[in-house]
């Protein structure tokens, strides 16, 4: 019986909506490394736990008024709150039930229940006594009267600060890299204490005339010296005394110069990874971003302009130069070899990015991003770079969307601007968005009041718009004239009145900027309204 | 008709030959050497070698003459600046359009008298950018104003005498009579910049302004034909 409602009850908490929010919400809060709300949190956590240790410092002169009480109460309470939160988060109980009950069933033997709770308690108590765990719960202890007597150990709420530093993270992470040097020095040094310590306390004995009265003066002696501090509070008297003291202060010297050489190259060596995994990081926050192969001059023109748009982006460029250049500016920029798959892969083509651009200047390369971005991703969008002309097809083959020839362009707007100068400008400056005039595509969502229209209906005329035609793949509309194909949709130009509009038709219309959004709002408001009606 | 010079043997050079109208202009390009020369002269254009860095040479093309324009297209700045300064010297009035490969060289360009630079790295860049933010527009543009295809972007002035002469611009209907659309007027009157046509404001047509229309080429044509051909008071309607 009990068995069946811990099981319904876990099964109620596996379909319950609310409950599987509410924990996301709160794994996003505290643990989620990739998420915006934990980078405020730890801000916030940071200001508190800074507080209240001024608070602390503040309380050994003087009494604490009322409300500052209070206060520490309202951050106790806090840091209870978290620390029972992660334990929370840590693990899903009613899941080790679940997974655990169906192998019962499944080899048809009775469920384990103990051995299931023990499970259960085990990975909380694992939570309980992993270190950042044990320092929340120490920062939290001494406040409880009783345990008055551990008041030292509420410096451990600055411990707590390396929760939501990450730096301090990877400071330990650096450390931790150089384990085996350290430990040898740490032996090194260890043994070097040792043998001053005792060569000291032999020479300095107060018999001899020396100051060194026991083994832990001659100790203190040994690490002041070797830390080449040298306080002088006790000094060699003996010529033996002073000969230690002489050896001790060389090697010393030559310890502390090593240990700084060996933490320098390993920050030295860690760094372009650690810069690279917070560009990572970075990265992942964002919904969506364009990666961009090739920071020459055209991925610096892209970047601009993609700047300027405030879209997301990331550069992939193997070139140091280039690299520099690109972090000079301020953009998130990876310095890899794009043509592996491995690197295309963490730059997110599956998380995030919704196009890829190859603007290398080498059509080979070009071609070879494009196939292992189109093998990565069969859906993303990849626009190419093609210098030469016979190295489009290729470009397409491999799996291009778009292919862009520079030079070619280039021809081509200095033959319009030499035949059409006025319309051509007028056509860049509609592109560009320098004029006030744009011109853009509406999208005829169904259930939209434009929806089942005709052309005449809308009366563009009044609304200010200009009608340059429709994009549709719709083959009901094949019927009128004007039709261009475009990949794999029609274009039709000019319709006329009685051209009916259906679904998912694009209208291609010029106008101002807030003519245009104004019948966009309009369209989106009457679908929505539809919507709510049915 | 207009004499364009081209000089520098590049992908651009070529592009920028074939899609020029050569009803509308004449071509001349100008090669370093007889290879070059003969290369170009394979695809149908006139051709002729000289030395750019000799006056006497350019005056022997027609530049100071005939040429009204001149296309700079070499890979290397400083001979587009050394031909743009030598150009300018010797004809005040030419339409001098360089490319630039160092943005920096722009500024020395123009200070040497260039009338309009092109960056194509810059043009690719921004090519790229619109692909990416606006892929239906693009896709049109490709295919109308820059494309093969038969639909265009042209421009029409209005010759003195024409039938369009005080028409206002709402009274024009291109778009039912003529399967055109009206982008655009440059009323002279009011200055060089173009007007979109979204109905904000009504234009009378004189002699001297420019219509920029958009439409299948045989019907812009139609249309061009029939504007320019009232000169002498024979209206035809087609």
């Amino acid at each position: 019986m009990l068995t069946q409602l811990i099981v319904y009850f876990a099964y109620f908490l596996k379909t319950s909506r609310r409950y599987q929010s509410a924990k996301l919400f709160f794994y996003n809060l505290l643990e989620n490394p990739n998420s915006r709300l934990k980078s405020y949190f730890d801000i916030f956590m940071i200001c508190l736990v800074m507080l209240s240790v001024f608070l602390l410092i503040y309380e050994v002169d003087n009494k604490l008024s009322e409300s500052e009480v209070l206060f520490e109460h309202c951050v106790i309470s806090l840091f209870i709150l978290e620390y029972l939160l992660r334990g929370w988060v840590y693990s899903d109980n009613h899941k080790i039930i679940l997974e655990h009950y169906e192998k019962a069933k499944y080899l048809n033997v009775p469920f384990p229940l103990t051995k299931v709770a023990g499970i259960m308690l085990g990975k909380k108590i694992n939570y309980i006594f992993s270190p950042l765990a044990l320092i929340d719960l120490l920062a939290i202890l001494p406040s409880y009267r009783p345990l008055r007597i551990l008041r030292v150990f509420l410096i451990f709420r600055l411990f707590k600060l390396f929760r939501y530093f990450n730096s301090i993270k990877l400071f330990a992470n650096v450390i931790a890299s150089r384990r085996f040097e350290l430990v040898t020095l740490g032996l090194f040094l260890g043994f070097l204490v040792f043998v001053a310590t005792t060569g000291i306390y032999l020479f300095e004995k107060p018999a001899n005339g020396g100051q060194v009265k026991n083994l832990f003066d001659a100790f203190y002696w040994a690490i002041v010296t070797v830390a080449t501090v040298g306080y002088g509070d006790i000094t060699p008297q003996t010529t033996g005394g002073r000969i230690v003291a002489m050896a001790l202060i060389l090697i010393g010297l030559g310890v502390l110069s090593f240990l700084v050489s060996i933490i320098v190259a390993a920050f030295n060596e860690e760094m372009d990874e650690l810069r690279e995994s917070s560009t990572y990081a970075e990265l992942h926050r964002f919904d969506s971003f364009i990666i961009i192969c090739g920071f020459g001059r055209v991925g610096q023109h892209i970047a601009a302009q993609l700047k300027k748009d405030r879209l997301h982006f990331v550069i992939i460029d193997n070139k140091e130069a280039n690299v520099l250049k690109a972090k000079r500016l301020g953009y998130l920029v990876i310095h890899e070899d794009a043509s592996k798959n491995g690197v295309i892969q963490n730059a997110g083509i599956n998380k995030g990015a919704t196009a890829v651009i190859c603007t290398t200047g080498d059509d080979v390369i070009n071609v070879y991003i494009t196939l292992t971005s189109r093998h990565l991703n069969p859906d993303i969008r990849i626009i190419s770079r093609a210098n030469r002309q016979n190295n489009v097809k290729k470009l397409y083959q491999a799996g291009a969307s778009n292919v862009i020839q520079p030079f070619e362009i280039a021809g081509m707007v200095v033959a319009e601007y030499i035949g059409q100068p006025v319309a051509f400008e007028a056509v860049l400056g509609i592109i560009r968005e320098e004029s006030h005039v744009i011109m853009e595509t509406l999208c005829v969502h169904p259930g939209s009041f434009i929806e089942g229209m005709n052309i005449a209906g809308i009366d563009l005329e009044q609304r200010k718009l200009m009608l340059l035609g429709i994009i549709s793949a719709n083959p009901a509309h094949q019927k009128h004239k004007n039709s261009y194909p475009i990949k794999n949709q029609h274009f039709y130009f000019n319709p006329e009145s009685h051209f009916v509009l259906r679904d998912g038709d694009l209208l291609v219309v010029m106008g101002r900027e807030y003519a245009i959004d104004y019948f966009r709002d309009q369209i989106e408001k009457s679908r929505l309204k539809k919507g709510r009606k049915r | 008709m207009k004499r364009i010079a081209i000089f520098g043997y590049s992908v651009m050079s070529l592009e920028a030959m074939s899609r020029l109208n050569q009803e509308q202009c004449s071509i001349v390009f100008i090669g370093k050497d007889d290879a070059e020369a003969a290369l170009v002269a394979e695809k149908g254009f006139e051709t002729k070698v000289i030395d750019f860095r000799n006056d006497d040479d350019l005056r022997s093309i027609g530049i100071g003459a005939d040429v009204d324009t001149l296309f700079c297209f070499y890979p290397r700045d400083f001979d587009n600046v050394f031909l743009t300064i030598s150009a300018r010297a010797i004809d005040k009035d030419i339409t001098i359009v360089a490319i630039v490969d160092d943005p920096e060289s722009a500024e020395k360009l123009l200070a040497a008298g260039a009338n309009k630079i092109i960056d194509p790295y810059e043009i690719c860049g921004r090519k790229t950018h619109e692909m990416l933010t606006k892929p239906d527009i693009t896709n049109i543009l490709d295919n109308t104003v820059f494309g093969r295809h038969d639909l265009k972007m042209a421009q029409i002035e209005i010759p003195k005498g024409s039938c369009l002469e005080n028409t206002n611009t709402s009274e024009l209907k291109l778009n039912e009579q003529h399967n055109l659309i009206l982008i655009g007027v440059v009323d002279r009157e009011l200055g060089d910049q173009l007007h979109f046509a979204i109905r904000e404001k009504e234009h009378c047509l004189d002699a001297g302004d420019v219509l920029v229309v958009m439409g299948p080429a045989r019907e812009i044509k139609a249309f061009k034909k029939q504007v320019e051909q009232v000169e002498n008071g024979e209206f035809k309607s087609d």
